[in-house]
């Protein structure tokens, strides 16, 4: 079939050409990336975290700019150089995290930037409504135009977000994850108004990687892994086992010794675990489960699915609905985070550079923020120095943290070193439980593998481990056992992760499959 | 970046910035010096200057030529007994991101009750002025809970309250002084003169200090210091200050007591302010004559600032602004120029200080440097191995 | 006591309550304003200050009250844009930036004034308030009609110029905030950013011109102080209103009308200390009640905020 030839009626109105984007810290988030797009598709953007997809529409928005590569709309090549030159060019973007003015009304988020005036000064408040309502029954997104943001549910946020990029002349609508925040209700009728778009002509991008939603409104898919593109398909001629494949696996396969696991008593146990967050969106559905001494329990699953909010509740950032978290027996729900640590629990938290640290802090002071009461680092009032001197150096050294010496300031390493640091202070305090959040996240290989190694170690000494990371790599060989989250449940447990296959592990990750209640349940060992 | 350029670059920016307000200073003076001629301006404003920098250490005169002025010196060190301890108290409160402004209020409110420990307190020497201003101090200490415990509780603006509170105290003490403590024998607002026994005395009786008024003080602040410093840099509660001011959300992951913390870092703050007061009117004067804010707070501010909020700084920023303070008084006697410039130059000091981007352009050069050596040291090594 | 009431239920002691809180409400607009667009400006007491000065020396040398507010205006302006280029560009703390105003607003403007004047020899203080003639202070108004109605014309009626500008700014300053597109891109700028500059409107540029609003604010407040309260400028005659007005900032919910009531709340606090002392009490018992009730709202306000926050979570959970 002859492709995307200018006046046909698939011609392409965006081609992006062997991207490739490399950020100034070497990290490359795109690598000679070809995507297309026609005019009046809906053209899915799939790919784990990490895999560059967001990155990539980022450059067609003028957010970011390539390394190299060429960006062609509408037959033209352009430097899309800042938003404004995408949206000159037709092309809006839907951001996840909405960028909308809370106590502004819904018109006057439309107007913003753009606004009619009475004579010059004021704000034609009603021709702003009027706009509002045009658009929003030419397109059948209805909104309350006088209703302030702050006001109106996530759903109907979204259409205003939506209306923006049409009334500033978008023909090309980029939606990062817009499901991620819906309700089911909101979600389906989010898809009735892109099917209504697509009809008036208009071109989508739906970034997503939830496959049922994808299956049911895209036309063609494009999906990304470690920043390279695995290829264009039409949606009716794949599967979504086939895309599932595609979409999650792994290319470089770190295996880390271990001895079999004996797991002991229970540590953490989960029971009945219910949040609905503050948008009235339920993130976690009755969540039980265990964590036993000596074990690596691993939780896997594409971000967004209620895993920050789980860690968050196991350290008491927020406070659940109902349901129940005991440690060795004791609850810690909504317990002061200092008690909590003080029944032996650690957390590797998920950004490092908002808990982990102090940035301006040494070394030194960062490894003891957890101890720095403890009496073997005071003499009297006073901290004894030496004491704490040698536990820094102890730590640096056991932790190879690549440093100049224990005064250097924290925020002057490498991010491998900064988390070796923070491991170092999470593991050497005699936990009994260590909950890892994305703990390799965005690090060299070298840290990587090091605090994985770590991780074994501490668990076959006898210390629990919860482990949470999108890395499917790092979940399927350090955990001795493993869930999957979906939507706030848990969509599997697999009591061995020795033979378990990335395509199982795709199929509960991306909602395809739901283990039986009873299967699920052998995760709480009572 | 390398701790050697560390202290380059800082060494430069602080000259720099000093440089621009001396300049600053110079055309305010060019400006205002008497004289019709440019020429005539001009030495004018050479002498205004000389004064002020040379002048707080050395006598100038046209017969005995430039000679060193012991008094002087005594002075500027005696000035500095109070901005050290407003200085060291707004370290420890700014040190922990807390932005109260009450150390100004808190050396009147200080000052007041250890005068009236001095006065209606039968102490025996030695006891005395020990008692006197540890109850200022912990007077202030008490006081500035309102602020603290309404920030850490209610997240209530501590430096709006801390303002309001400045106020109130100088109001209150105006009005105990006029309706029940003054000595209405005396033709103005006093106190009864303090008992002898509470009095805090030159370090040497001589004339130069007792004229100086260099007291005891200056050795209890140069003590406060490295309690300070010890506090800050060697206990753990100075520590969690530290951190809460890095970072707070860091702090309360760690497990430290956030709230605590904060009402800490006030109180403390608070009573140093206090003490402060009261070592300040123990030695300086003889009677509670103070009807409004000295102003002592806001060139602590600036030495915190100045300081970094380093206590073992203190001292020096604290010297630097009396210094300064002395220059601009001598300024105002033998060159006609008026003594509140310092204001201005002190404005301008702090602005440059506390401006991050202020030579940013010139860090940059030095960390570019730093980086290009690590990586050519890098690339040597491998050279090696390889 | 019955005394005090009867003193305190005549027109003369409203019409002092609402002279007393002109500057006040200045002050309470900059702080609006600036607080809108997303920062804190603490200088406004230091603004004041350079603007009282310079309003009533140009007033002096100009022979024209027109011209000394004028003076006072651009005063405020130019300094306020001074204090956002340390903000913005050079990135100092804005906290920072405004207490280092404030430091020069006090010792920094007496200094002027000795330089200007030259009224050094042999005065450690010094003031304006002797160069500043009635006729050059800016004028009272007279309202022909209203002035007739019984006791109210005595409220309404007889008060300077700027007063009535000063309540005029309120609705002035609310239609710029809610009416206008300058309005509408600082109330988008202070509470999202990255949705204001998505859609093309310059984030600094909205934040210099708030500054350089509450600097004119300031120079209204300012050239009130030393050229309609007082006769000439005196040091440390803005008194902390600068302070008073963040509080009301707070206490009037950030909103035009909530400030100008909480103003008008300093005010009478203000109004009846004088009042007391006016009855033999001391004035010094007085004084601070504005600072108390001050310290009183943020409480209050800060009550009720939190419950605020604790309902719309309950109401979220109880929705499921």
């Amino acid at each position: 079939m002859p492709d995307g030839i200018p006046g046909t009626k698939d011609e392409f109105v965006v081609q992006m050409k062997k991207i490739t984007k490399v950020y100034p810290n070497g990290v490359a988030a795109n690598q000679g990336v070809d995507f297309n797009l026609r005019r009046g598709e809906i053209h899915a953007l799939m790919g784990e975290n990490g895999a560059g997809k967001s990155t990539l529409m980022k450059m067609l928005f003028g957010l970011e700019q390539p390394t190299s590569g060429e960006i062609i709309v509408n037959g033209e090549t352009l430097n899309i150089s800042s938003p404004s030159v995408a949206i000159a060019h037709g092309i809006g973007m839907v951001h996840q995290h909405f960028m909308l003015v809370p106590s502004l009304s819904v018109a006057e988020n439309m107007v913003l930037g753009m606004v009619p005036t009475k004579s010059g000064t004021f704000i034609d408040k009603n021709k702003a409504i009027e706009i509002t309502k045009e658009y929003a029954e030419k397109f059948n997104l209805h909104v309350e135009p006088e209703a302030k943001v702050m006001d109106i549910p996530v759903g109907m946020k979204q259409k205003v977000e939506i209306l923006k990029a049409l009334v500033r002349g978008a023909k090309i609508l980029i939606m990062d994850e817009p499901t991620a925040v819906l309700t089911t209700q909101e979600t389906s009728e989010l898809f009735v108004e892109l099917k209504n778009l697509k009809n008036q002509g208009y071109t989508i991008v739906f970034i997503s990687h939830k496959l049922n939603e994808i299956m049911e409104i895209t036309d063609r898919l494009t999906i990304m892994r470690n920043g390279r593109s695995m290829g264009v398909y039409y949606t009716k001629d794949v599967t979504k086992e086939e895309i599932s494949r595609l979409m999650v696996g792994r290319d470089v396969v770190l295996t880390v010794q271990k001895d079999k696991a004996v797991p002991k008593q229970t540590i953490l146990k989960v029971r009945d675990l219910e949040y609905v967050n503050e948008w009235g969106k339920k993130m976690l559905d009755k969540l039980s489960f265990d964590v036993r001494a000596g074990e690596i329990l691993g939780i896997a699953g594409v971000e967004g699915n209620g895993q920050k909010e789980l860690v968050d509740m196991l350290f008491n950032f927020n406070i659940p609905n109902s349901g129940t978290v005991t440690v060795n027996g004791t609850s810690i729900l909504g317990m002061p985070q200092q008690q909590i640590r003080n029944l032996g629990v650690s957390l590797v938290p998920e950004d490092r550079m908002i808990y982990g640290i102090a940035a301006s802090a040494s070394i030194e002071e960062n490894v003891i923020s957890d101890r720095s009461n403890e009496k073997r680092f005071n003499n009297g009032p006073l901290f004894n120095m030496k004491a704490i001197h040698e536990e820094a150096d102890r730590l640096i050294k056991e932790y190879a943290v690549l440093c100049k010496s224990r005064k250097q300031h924290v925020g002057m390493l490498s991010g491998g070193n900064i988390q070796k640091v923070v491991v170092a202070r999470e593991f050497s305090n005699d936990p009994v439980l260590i909950i890892a959040d994305q703990p390799t996240r965005g690090i060299d290989v070298g840290a990587t593998e090091f605090i994985r190694k770590k991780l074994v170690e501490l668990s076959r000494s006898g210390i629990a481990v919860l482990l949470v990371s999108a890395d499917l790599n790092e979940v399927m060989e350090l955990s001795d056992s493993l869930i999957v989250m979906h939507n706030g449940q848990i969509a599997a447990y697999f009591d061995d992760t020795a033979n378990l296959t990335d395509e199982i592990m795709g199929e509960y990750m991306l909602g395809l499959k739901h283990q039986s209640k009873e299967e699920v349940r052998r995760v709480c060992h009572d | 970046m390398t701790k050697k350029r560390q202290i380059k670059f800082t060494l430069i920016r602080t000259l720099v910035a000093i440089s621009i307000a001396l300049l600053v200073a110079a055309l305010l003076i060019f400006i205002s010096s008497g004289g019709s001629t440019f020429a005539e301006k001009l030495n004018a404003t050479k002498e205004a200057l000389k004064q002020m920098l040379i002048g707080p250490l050395f006598r100038m005169s046209e017969k005995k030529g430039t000679s060193f002025e012991a008094k002087r010196f005594t002075e500027i060190l005696a000035a500095m007994i109070p901005t050290t301890f407003t200085g060291l108290s707004v370290c420890i409160m700014f040190a922990a991101n807390q932005f109260n402004m009450g150390a100004e209020g808190g050396i009147m409110l200080g000052a007041f009750v250890s005068a009236m420990a001095a006065i209606y307190l039968p102490l025996p020497a030695g006891l005395h002025p020990v008692v006197a201003v540890l109850l200022g101090g912990l007077a202030v200490g008490i006081v500035m809970l309102i602020p603290a415990v309404l920030k850490a509780k209610l997240n209530v603006s501590e430096m709006v309250c801390s303002l309001m509170l400045n106020y109130i105290i100088m109001y209150v003490i105006k009005f105990l002084m006029n309706t029940y403590l003054a000595d209405k024998s005396k033709g103005q607002i006093m106190s009864f003169p303090f008992r002898e026994t509470s009095v805090i005395s030159p370090i040497v009786d001589n004339k130069i200090f007792s004229g100086s008024k260099l007291t005891w003080g200056f050795v209890i602040a140069m003590i406060a210091v490295v309690l300070c410093g010890l506090f800050m840099y060697r206990s753990r509660w100075g520590y969690a200050i530290r951190m809460i001011g890095i970072n707070q959300d860091f702090s309360k992951y760690s497990g430290m007591n956030v709230a605590g913390t904060i009402i800490l870092s006030q109180v403390v703050g608070g009573f140093l302010a206090g003490a402060g007061g009261g070592i300040e009117m123990l030695g300086r004067y003889n009677t509670f004559s103070w009807s409004a804010l000295p102003g002592y707070g806001w060139t602590g501010i600036t030495i915190a600032i100045l300081a970094g909020n380093n206590p073992y700084m203190v001292p020096l920023a604290a010297f630097f602004m009396a210094y300064l303070s002395k220059g601009c008084d001598l300024m105002a006697t033998y060159a006609k120029v008026p003594a509140q410039l310092i204001s201005i130059v002190q404005g301008v000091i702090f602005l440059f200080f506390a401006a991050e981007q202020f030579l940013s352009g010139y860090k940059q050069k030095l960390v570019v440097q730093s980086a290009q050596e690590e990586i050519a040291r890098q690339n040597a090594a491998k050279a090696q191995e390889g | 006591m019955a005394n005090l009431l009867k003193m305190l239920a005549t027109p003369e002691f409203f019409w002092s309550i609402i002279r007393i809180s002109a500057p006040i409400i200045f002050a309470t607009l900059a702080a609006i304003v600036v607080e809108k667009a997303g920062f804190a400006n603490i200088g406004l007491e230091g603004l004041m200050m350079f603007a009282a000065l310079s309003g009533s020396l140009v007033s002096y040398y100009t022979k024209s009250w027109f011209w000394g507010l004028i003076a006072a205006l651009l005063t405020g302006v130019l300094m306020s844009l001074l204090m956002g280029f340390f903000a913005f560009k050079l990135k100092t703390d804005i906290i920072l930036v405004g207490i280092a105003i404030n430091m020069m607003g006090s010792g920094g403007t007496l200094f002027l004034c000795k330089v200007i004047t030259n009224l050094t020899e042999g005065k450690p203080m010094a003031s304006t308030t002797g160069l500043i003639t009635k006729s050059l202070c800016i004028p009272d108004i007279n309202i022909p009609l209203i002035s007739s109605i019984p006791f109210l014309g005595k409220v309404i009626s007889g008060h300077n110029l700027l007063t009535y500008f000063a309540f005029l700014f309120c609705l002035l300053t609310s239609i710029m905030l809610y009416k206008t597109p300058l309005g509408l891109n600082i109330r988008a700028v202070g509470e999202n950013p990255n949705a204001a500059s998505s859609v093309g409107v310059s984030v600094l540029n909205i934040k210099y011109v708030a500054i350089a609003f509450s600097g004119l604010m300031c120079g209204f407040g300012g050239a009130f102080m030393s050229m309609a309260y007082a006769q000439g400028w005196s040091l440390d005659m803005v008194a902390g209103r600068g302070f008073i007005a963040l509080a009301a900032q707070a206490m009037g919910g950030g909103e035009c009308l909530g400030g100008m009531l909480s103003a008008l709340v300093f005010g009478f606090a203000q109004a009846l200390g004088i009042k007391f002392s006016a009855i033999g009490l001391d004035s010094n018992l007085a004084s601070p009640i504005p600072y108390a009730i001050t310290i009183i709202g943020l409480v209050i306000f800060a009550l009720i905020r939190n419950n605020k926050v604790k309902k719309q979570h309950s109401a979220a959970a109880l929705k499921n």
